[in-house]
């Protein structure tokens, strides 16, 4: 059956098996190559894009079950603009780069829930998402760059985005 | 076949052959996406058509357009290091350019960058020099072309941010290209004989910038292997068989598969180069399809004779290759070492074992190959070109100026796309199928065929005198060896046979000792087994977690501080004193930094209960360009559990030049962190010829919840620039081991240490 | 032949008519097609939102677009039934039933032809309906849609096929009177009451039955297993650290979370999002009410923040405690969306030392949406959690494990088992789905 879905906020009817993980039509249907594959079984986080505002692992989601939903990419926060990807940059996060995407959508839904994440919360939170270069130490830090920034309100979260 | 009704274009081919390519993602996704990073660093030009249209191409490494844009050619594997920028770093340094307008172009495989390789953290070391030459051969001549129109002599002319300046006046470089005439090229030779600046006159290096590989990677534009696309391709993913080495497919039966809708056929992988033996290989239409169809296909194989080898073999066999002392390669063998230990008032002797690391890049390996007017392309992440092009060539059949490998930037390498073992199943599968095939290896595939870094043993011995000194140590390594199976022609030459370099480096260290017998030790059936690897830091990841756990051993025996013990032993004399231009000042400057470590580390102080600093150090991968470096962990031990706890880390680099400083920090925080999670949370095990573990449910790289704090510093130095990739990998482990010890009294000597072991020990420690 | 002989056998024949008598019910003729009724807008739309309590349409509707055409299949311990057609079409649905048929079905679960029906029906609850709501009901029916579709016939094992038996088993557990208003108690409870043990037929899934398949009237919801999923105890033994209370209970029927207790998936989350998405506030706080008092005996007295929040707390130390194989996919897998602020859990990043998949006494609800994931069409529409099916068996109850421990409760029994059967429930469907996607 097509599923219709909006991903960054074009509506789109795709009409693949109903079993087919979001993560490979984003990919391959949609042409949104920056969200990643890296395990394929939910545990590294590098295909984390947002569904009706919240972080999902799209490697075993199927394309089913976000029906009518708002799926939101890389490319789509980088559009809107979202001052993770500039602390992003400006702490110099990325290695090779590969999990990034996903660590900035993760990190993008927790600051909606944690607008002022303690460290503890940014390490139980973020987690999930594995960076084999490692690059932790940076990723900690560009989210609490961005937490004070979206605090001192010089930049506001987006609002979480709803079908 | 169902496919999307709406949506977007995909692309063709020629607009994703570099991953430079922002064309894809704005034909895709609108005008708006580009407008987060309002200019792309990553170029987009191309050099025939630049030179053409009147670009100022003085050497083969970068050019300068008429708008006065530097474009460098990068021919390094871009995998996190950024070492795009460090080169592009290097160039405009001596070529005085405007850092703002550099950009940099990842460049596909062609004969004349030379020999292609990124590993080993040599990069930056051998690139300096040629492109620092470069850079001042492009200078020289905006110079004298410069003091012309300026109406001036050269010598009355400098260069600065891309313009060349007499007094108060002054003309870009842009004007220069865009005038014309100024087309001089250079050869090898002149290059050589071109002077370069002193450090002092450095602007550009060692300065503080930003990578330019990095915005793409946050806006998710950045295209890696997985990300190739051309028409009419299809996927591949292989049904792995039982065993590495030969297994020979029986029989396929795809009956259950076809009505999978996008399956086509599944076949079996001729291989004349011998890389996938007994590889059968799915083709559909999507990469879902694929995956159903790998869990329905039948495959009978008869197996290769590992079916049944185990871990614990591989590391028996290890033990039985020690013990025969006809085995192996004596690597060094100075002084009087055996007559060191029949003298020997006390012998302390320890054997090691390290288990099985998966490299685990983020992204699973993965290529695209076509062949396209007789010419064969393959489209992947890649660290050693020059190594794969001939197997490809022996694989295909075809001749090696008929491959060209496109470059995309590498979801993380760590050694293992030194092994491009990956490109040769999707270039057969291509062939066998007449078609783009893109093949994508599942995380659980990607394990299977890791090249792992090898399962290891190792025996340390040393021989004490009456007064506690050591007059002799001897340490015998056996390993899998990657250079053997995978690129025999750089295996070295030891006192009596080849020896693999990369397997050994770490045990010629720099401690002053009477006798010292190095012996490295091919392991057979590990070679057999599976396909080892060079996994970061290589052999000085293992062999230095066995050469300073024993000196910390050592230390302990002879009741004497551990960094202390170490000093003594870092005289830089003899063989250790160092010499131009690599490792001048020899010892002395490890001993430099284990002092720095000690003071930042706050050495010696008072520590809460079972909680302790552990040291290690090392001269990073070679003793031809050595990186000092000298750890110290504090580790926090439970002893109900036995977990350690690693609170704080503390590193000290002396890399001699730093061309990138943020760049290095980087490198040396994810290397650190490699080495802790190698020592606590990584490792897997062979079963029936195979690793157990090949997904994140059971193998566990470190998390952001285990991240200690990291301290570090840098040497400041203009020596020659060194690697920075991989030495803090090496010192971390040992350090955590040593500071367990320290902590809680028990001695840790196989990696990775797991809770259990801890506590076992502690209890057996209580009992006694 | 004796005396005796002939009394006994005149005995017996009687005790058969009698026995006949009161099997048999006559059949409800016809209605004249031609005479079709006309119903008020009013009434009609006043059915809707009552079907809608009575979620009607979940158990008759196998696919949107043949809406209470029934053949929605029943599995129990004596084999599959399968529900009717009970759209208007005149040969396959109820087209053709009077009004007093539909009523005689509703209270005494008996159909027009005569047939005792099996309480799958829940007629043991919709005696309780008003006449003025059954009025409305038959309205709304009879105004749908008809549409041509006959169900698979029921295929149940002897003796359980034999409809006539099911006499018997009303004459053990059904008891004809309809329930009384309790005039001790407020309206609102009382209207509560009336939806619940009517309409809304709650017990029917909370309250677990017995070998016959009756409800078991002394553990009225204590929580059982119907149809793959656990419905949950909502009585006083509820093993919930915050307990339910009006607040929570409306929030939670009203939207289908509770930042204290989870999310309603499954067929909880039909219930909520399909059944009763009509209803009036009114009726939702009436429910909410009478749900409240059926653990009135054992409530937790605590601020519901701050329990939610201790519980919270202790179970974070716990996890801190502990670093094995379940911890680390917890970590992995669930931290990222699940991991709360204890002073401020949220529905949608449920909490698990909260949840109620989590801290019922059955591993069902959590297996499956583990397994399972969760889709905008099974749950809170905005609500998507990928399945894990990919992790290994092992792995599940490792993950089990940990969830209990971190939740300070035993650990669940036949974990392994129950995981085989619920990933074969798995297999089953997706299997169908992939067929689908094929044709
Ligand atoms: S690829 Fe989806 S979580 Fe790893
Ligand atoms: S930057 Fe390479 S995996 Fe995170």
């Amino acid at each position: 059956m097509p599923t219709e879905f909006k991903i960054n906020a074009r509506p789109v009817t795709v009409d693949v098996p109903d079993d087919t993980p979001l993560l490979w039509v984003i990919r391959d249907d949609l042409g949104y190559t920056g969200t990643k594959f890296g395990c394929g079984i939910g545990l590294c986080g590098a295909c984390t894009v947002h569904v009706n505002g919240r972080a999902t692992r799209s490697c075993i989601t199927p394309v089913k079950d976000v029906a009518n939903s708002v799926v939101t990419t890389i490319e789509g926060l980088a559009e809107k603009g979202h001052p993770l990807l500039e602390t992003w940059v400006e702490a110099q996060t990325p290695q090779c780069g590969y999990c990034q995407p996903g660590q900035i959508m993760q990190a993008a839904a927790m600051l909606r829930d944690f607008p002022a994440p303690t460290d503890e919360q940014i390490n139980q939170v973020m987690s999930g998402n594995l960076c084999r270069c490692m690059a932790y130490v940076r990723i900690r830090e560009a989210i609490r760059m961005a937490a004070r920034r979206m605090q001192a309100g010089s930049a506001r979260p987006q609002e979480a985005d709803h079908a | 076949m169902l496919k999307y009704l709406t949506g977007k274009n995909s692309a063709g081919a020629d607009e994703l052959a570099s991953p430079g390519r922002r064309g894809f993602i704005v034909g895709m996704a609108g005008a708006a996406l580009t407008l987060a990073f309002a200019r792309s660093p990553l170029s987009l030009a191309n050099p025939d058509k630049a030179v053409a249209e009147g670009a100022f191409d003085p050497t083969v490494w970068y050019w300068i357009e008429p708008d006065g844009r530097v474009v460098v050619n990068i021919a390094k594997a871009e995998m996190g290091q950024h070492i795009g920028t460090a080169l592009a770093r290097i160039v405009a340094d001596e070529l005085e350019a405007d850092w703002d307008q550099v950009e940099l172009r990842y460049v596909d495989s062609d004969p004349k960058w030379g020999y292609m390789v990124t590993g080993g953290s040599w990069s930056v070391w051998q690139s300096f020099d040629q492109l620092s030459r470069a850079g001042a051969a492009g200078r020289s001549v905006l110079i004298e072309a410069g003091a012309k129109e300026l109406g001036v002599k050269p010598e009355q002319c400098r260069a600065r941010a891309g313009r060349v300046i007499a007094g108060n006046r002054s003309i870009s470089y842009a004007d220069l290209v865009r005038g014309g005439g100024i087309s001089r090229s250079f050869t090898d030779e002149e290059l050589k004989q071109m002077p370069i600046k002193p450090p002092s006159e450095r602007r550009i290096i060692g300065g503080q910038t930003r990578a330019l590989d990095i915005p793409g990677k946050v806006d998710g534009s950045t295209l890696y292997g997985l990300d190739a696309r051309v028409d009419g391709m299809v996927y591949g993913r292989p049904i792995m068989p039982p065993t590495r080495y030969g297994s020979a497919v029986s029989s396929i039966d795809d009956s259950a598969a076809r009505e999978i809708p996008g399956y086509r056929q599944t076949i079996t992988l001729e291989d004349p180069s011998g890389t996938v033996p007994g590889w059968a290989m799915v083709i559909a239409d999507s990469f879902h399809a694929a995956n159903q169809a790998v869990e329905r296909v039948a495959v009978k194989w008869s197996p290769g004779k590992t079916t049944g080898v185990h871990e614990q073999a591989v590391l028996d066999h290890g033990r039985k290759l020690i013990d025969a002392a006809d085995q192996g390669v004596l690597v060094r063998d100075a002084g009087e070492v055996d007559q060191a230990f029949s003298d020997a008032a006390e012998i302390l002797e320890s054997e090691y074992i390290t288990h099985g690391v998966l490299h685990f890049q983020l992204e699973p390996v993965n290529a695209l190959a076509l062949e396209k007017d007789g010419r064969w392309e393959i489209h992947t992440g890649n660290q050693w070109q020059s190594l794969i092009i001939p197997v490809l060539a022996k694989a295909l059949q075809v001749p090696e100026d008929r491959i060209v490998m496109r470059t995309y930037l590498l979801g993380g390498g760590f050694g293992r796309r030194l092994n491009g073992d990956y490109a040769v199943p999707a270039a057969l599968a291509a062939k066998a199928v007449g078609r783009p095939v893109k093949m994508v290896l599942t995380r659980e595939d990607d394990a299977l065929f890791d090249s792992i870094r090898s399962p290891s043993v190792q025996k340390i011995r040393m021989a004490f005198d009456g007064d506690g000194k050591i007059t002799a140590m001897e340490h015998h390594a056996t390993a899998g060896w990657p250079t053997q199976v995978m690129a025999p022609g750089f295996m070295a030459d030891g006192i009596n046979g080849k020896y693999d370099p990369f397997s050994i480096q770490g045990a010629l260290h720099w401690y002053t000792m009477d006798g010292h017998r190095v012996r490295a030790i091919s392991n057979d059936l590990a070679n057999d087994t599976f396909r080892p690897g060079w996994l970061r830091s290589v052999g000085s990841g293992w062999v230095n977690w066995a050469l300073e756990s024993a000196m910390d051993e050592a230390a302990h025996k002879a009741g004497e501080d551990p960094i202390e013990f170490r000093l003594r032993r870092l005289k830089a004399q003899g063989i250790n004193a160092g010499s131009a231009p690599n490792s001048v000042g020899g010892a002395s400057r490890q001993a430099n930094v284990l002092r720095r470590v000690r003071e930042l580390s706050g050495w010696g102080g008072e520590l809460p209960a079972d909680t302790a600093l552990g040291v290690a150090t090392s001269y990073g991968q070679e003793r031809n360009m050595p990186t000092w470096t000298a750890c110290v962990a504090r580790v926090r031990v439970d002893r109900d559990s036995g977990r350690p706890t690693v609170e704080k880390l503390f590193v000290v680099t002396d890399a001699g030049t730093i061309v990138h400083p943020d760049g290095a920090r980087a490198q040396v925080e994810g290397a650190a962190l490699w080495g802790l999670s190698m020592a606590l949370h990584e490792g897997t095990t062979l079963r029936n010829g195979n690793v157990v573990d090949t997904n994140l449910n059971t193998y566990t790289p470190l998390r952001m919840r285990d991240v200690p704090d990291i301290d570090m510093e840098f040497v400041d130095s203009t020596e020659t620039a060194v690697g920075l990739g991989e030495p803090a990998t090496t010192v971390v482990g040992p350090a955590i081991a040593n500071a367990i010890f320290a902590a809680v009294g028990v001695r840790m000597r196989e990696i990775p240490i797991r809770p259990e072991a801890i506590r076992a020990e502690l209890q057996r420690n209580q009992k006694a | 032949m004796s005396k005796g002989w002939y009394l006994a056998i005149a005995l017996l024949v009687i005790l058969a008519v009698v026995l006949a008598l009161a099997v048999w019910q006559p059949s409800i003729p016809a209605a004249d097609l031609a005479k079709r009724h006309s119903f008020s807008p009013e009434l009609v739309e006043r059915g809707k939102v009552l079907a809608g309590i009575g979620n009607c349409e979940t158990c008759h509707t196998i696919t949107a677009d043949k809406p209470y055409a029934g053949g929605v299949e029943f599995p129990s311990p004596f084999g599959s039934l399968y529900s009717t057609n009970i759209s208007p079409h005149p040969e396959d649905g109820i087209g053709r039933w009077p009004r007093e048929a539909f009523v005689r079905a509703m209270r005494e679960g008996v159909s027009r032809e005569g047939a005792h029906l099996y309480p799958a029906f829940p007629y043991t609850h919709y005696k309780n309906i008003t006449d003025e709501d059954l009025d409305a009901l038959y309205a709304y029916f009879m105004t749908r849609e008809p549409v041509a579709h006959t169900p698979p016939s029921n295929n149940l094992s002897f003796p359980f096929n034999l409809r006539f038996l099911q006499w018997g088993w009303k004459l053990l557990f059904f008891d004809p009177d309809p329930w009384q208003p309790d005039p001790g108690r407020s309206e609102q409870w009382n209207r509560g009451a009336y939806l619940a043990k009517g309409l809304g037929h709650c017990s029917a899934c909370h309250t677990p039955r017995n070998f016959m398949q009756a409800e078991k009237k002394n553990r009225a919801y204590a929580g059982a297993l119907v149809d793959n999923w656990y419905a949950t105890a909502l009585d006083e033994s509820q093993p919930v650290p915050v307990h339910w209370d009006t607040d929570s209970l409306y929030q939670y029927l009203r939207s289908g979370t509770s930042n204290y207790h989870g999310v309603a998936v499954g067929s909880m989350g039909e219930v909520v999002h399909r059944g009763l998405r009509q209803a009036p506030d009114s009726d939702i706080r009436a429910l909410a009410s009478y749900m409240e008092s059926l653990s009135a005996d054992r409530r937790n007295t605590g601020n519901p923040r701050q329990l939610a929040a201790e519980t919270i707390t202790a179970a974070q130390q716990r996890a801190h405690s502990e670093h094995g194989a379940g911890e680390a996919l917890y970590v992995s897998a669930c931290a990222s969306c699940h991991y709360n602020d204890p002073q401020h859990p949220l529905a949608a990043r449920a909490e698990l030392s909260l949840n109620s998949a989590v801290t019922a006494d059955d591993p069902t609800n959590l297996l499956r949406v583990v397994i399972e994931g969760v889709g905008t069409g099974a749950g809170t529409p905005i609500l998507v959690m990928p399945g894990f099916s990919t992790l290994s068996d092992e792995n599940l109850v490792e993950l089990a494990d940990f969830l209990r421990r971190r939740s300070n409760l035993p650990p669940w029994k036949n974990l392994q088992q129950r995981i085989g059967e619920l990933r074969e429930l798995h297999r089953q469907s997706q299997h169908s789905a992939t067929g689908k996607a094929g044709e």
